[in-house]
């Protein structure tokens, strides 16, 4: 959408900074990868890639004001990766001669999967564009988004299924519709240690597994096109028992248990966290009730911080 | 972009075609070259393939023709070691065409002379140490070069129950199986050798059903994969392969008429199963024979009707070419099925 134009030094400008009204973005968190690997694109080329699961119940908030002169500052001092957003889009909106105060509010704890900087990060991106009336693509606010930070992953996408190559801010395949309606049961595995996610070392995949990403590819696109909760579920579940080779959560076998004790679709986690899911078909009749039982089972099987969350189900205005 | 003249993806890409409302069959033009090229791929990145190269192998045909496709196309030097009984001059033609020194041995015994076909491809070895052997038989590309077929076969059907497919150096039914597998673990893997090959127990002989079996046991036969064997004569496949062609327009070769025999079988006994059949090659070299009512006559015993369902057998045995027999291997070792065998005798 195309912002309601102003003029600068009588040059007219699509889009002029509003200056009496601060930019304002929104970013949801995730709850880590349905799939997490190494996939080919079309010229045969292996990328590492991921199908984030978003989540829309948990927000970070920015708030940009335009000021007429260069650098921005950011509330809270710490949150330098969302400042450094704001700049590379203003430079991106070529407007690096203005800056401006960033405010970042986030309801997103940090350091389990959760994609806290991320999703600071995408609000400042947004909070930026709004501040100029605009609305960017979420590819290109990917791609900024890692330029910001090295490695992003696909939350600017929303609900909309994409395989992602996360360290290029790239999307490799789009699937093309929304992912199939599901309820995640999420927990923190390792007594809820911090991982310190950029600090991990990426994994590196055997042959077998990197030929394994091939059909788990073919299942997510299968499982969107048809909207299929137990095809991604199965297809989650595979991709999380080969990243428990890489990173091992403790009690996952307990997790893939309790799964299968209550017929879930299956099993996700957070490839550099400590966050499980369990996967339930959202239109599945009594699905309230299964989840409800499969959260008091996980606590007392000693997970902590068990949350049942509809993903998607109810759409926020933006 | 660069333009990659030797991917050839639209040829190793089979048709998916449905055969029934729970069996989908992946038609392959020309399956092998599904691991040829995954093998010379990773071959090149690992720096075994360099330059003019000279790559050697023993096949009875289509790996050979896959290869064959390959090596011309990025300009390797290519000999493949084969028995006079396996491949019609045609064939041998097409392939010295595609640039491949063919070597056809005799093969008075009708065994495929598997041996011979080795030992020949060691004499070349040592004349020429830094030829690259593809290994069809015991390398792990073989296998897992099928992925893409899992890909292939997930795509069009979601969750599979059964995946049945022909059985010779064991890579195409096992790889991908591992793969299905590994996301399904329920999944029924079955299947389909030919009378007097000895993957499954059988004393070796002559085999009239040529493609699938062997007279050697490659390392790519993974035996504990396997829930059920299917042993297949020559004539029920033949028929097989006709009736693909006539029901499905699907001309196809005579291994994979025994496939679609034994999926079309299981699907009809587990009709709340979803069935996926791997089909190998089509029926062009096949048409002066198995498409062709004078060579068909002169077989003993043609006119003889051919099973049209398997026979459930516990004691494994060679039978005559008419007949279709089915084993519980329930994922055995070889050793541990053979062991039970002598005992029971
Ligand atoms: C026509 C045909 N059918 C079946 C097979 C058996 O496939 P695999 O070697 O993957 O076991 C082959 C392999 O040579 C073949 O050429």
């Amino acid at each position: 959408m195309k912002g309601s134009g102003g003029s600068l030094g009588g040059a007219v400008f699509p889009n002029a900074p509003s200056l009496d009204r601060p930019g304002t973005g929104r970013a949801g968190a995730h709850h880590g990868e349905l799939i997490q690997g190494v996939f080919q694109d079309e010229r045969g080329r292996l990328h590492r890639g991921l199908i984030t699961l978003p989540l829309s119940h948990m927000n970070s908030l920015a708030l940009f004001e335009v000021a007429d002169e260069q650098g921005v500052s950011v509330v809270p001092p710490e949150k330098m990766k969302a400042a450094k957003a704001a700049l590379l889009t203003l430079r991106h909106l070529d407007s690096h001669h203005l800056g401006g105060l960033l405010t970042v509010e986030s309801a997103i704890p940090v350091g389990h999967g959760y994609g806290s900087s991320t999703a600071d990060v995408v609000a400042s991106i947004r909070a930026v564009a709004d501040a100029f009336e605009m609305q960017l693509r979420p590819s290109v606010v990917c791609r900024l988004a890692v330029e910001a930070e090295r490695a992003s992953d696909a939350i600017a996408f929303e609900d909309q299924a994409v395989l992602f190559a996360q360290r290029e801010g790239v999307v490799i395949e789009h699937f093309g519709d929304a992912l199939p309606p599901i309820w995640v049961i999420g927990f923190k595995a390792n007594d809820g240690q911090l991982v310190d996610t950029l600090a991990l070392p990426p994994a590196r995949y055997s042959s077998e597994e990197i030929q394994t990403f091939a059909m788990l590819r073919g299942l997510a696109a299968r499982s969107i096109k048809y909207q299929d909760p137990h095809l991604l579920g199965q297809a989650a579940t595979l991709s999380a028992k080969i990243s428990q080779r890489h990173l091992a959560k403790a009690q996952f076998a307990t997790a893939l248990g309790i799964a299968n004790n209550f017929d879930a679709c299956g099993v996700q986690v957070a490839h550099s966290g400590s966050l499980i899911g369990i996967i339930l078909d959202a239109t599945a009749p009594g699905v309230a009730g299964t989840a409800r039982n499969i959260a008091e089972a996980a606590a007392t099987a000693g997970f902590k911080d068990v949350v049942v969350q509809p993903i998607y189900s109810v759409r926020r205005p933006s | 972009m660069r333009f990659d003249a030797d991917y050839f993806e639209a040829l190793e890409t089979p048709r998916m075609a449905r055969l029934a409302a729970n069996v989908v069959a992946a038609a392959f033009p020309l399956m092998k070259l599904m691991p040829a090229r995954y093998i010379l791929d990773r071959a090149e990145a690992a720096g075994e393939l360099k330059g003019k190269a000279h790559i050697v192998e023993t096949t009875s045909g289509t790996f050979g023709m896959a290869v064959a496709l390959l090596a011309a196309a990025r300009d390797y030097r290519l000999t493949l070691v084969t028995a006079s009984t396996l491949m019609d001059s045609k064939y041998q033609a097409r392939l010295q065409r595609l640039g491949a020194e063919v070597i056809a041995l005799d093969d008075p015994r009708g065994d495929g002379n598997q041996k011979g076909r080795l030992e020949s491809l060691d004499g070349i070895l040592r004349q020429v140490p830094d030829a690259f052997w593809t290994r069809q038989y015991d390398s792990d590309g073989n296998w897992l070069a099928y992925a893409r077929l899992a890909d292939l076969f997930v795509r069009s059907m979601g969750q599979i129950d059964c995946l049945v497919g022909c059985v010779g150096t064991g890579g195409s039914l096992c790889g991908t199986g591992t793969f299905l597998r590994s996301v399904f673990p329920d999944l029924k893997i079955i299947g389909v050798d030919t009378h007097r090959s000895i993957l499954f127990g059988q004393p070796l002989g002559k085999r009239v059903l040529r493609g699938l079996g062997n007279s050697v046991l490659p390392k790519n036969v993974r035996h504990e994969l396997v829930d059920e064997i299917h042993w297949v004569g020559a004539y029920p496949a033949f028929h097989a392969a006709h009736r693909l062609f006539r029901q499905h327009g699907m001309f196809m070769g005579p291994t994979s008429g025994a496939a679609a025999l034994v999926g079309q079988w299981v699907s009809k006994t587990n009709p709340e199963a979803r069935v996926a059949v791997i089909m190998p090659d089509e029926g062009h070299r096949h048409a002066d024979t198995v498409y062709n009512d004078i060579w068909l006559s002169t077989l003993p015993g043609w006119r003889t009707p051919a099973s049209a369902f398997p026979t459930k057998i516990s004691r494994i045995e060679p039978k005559p070419e008419t007949a279709w027999t089915r084993f519980d291997w329930r994922r055995r070792s070889l050793e541990d099925v053979m062991q039970l065998q002598t005992t029971d005798r």
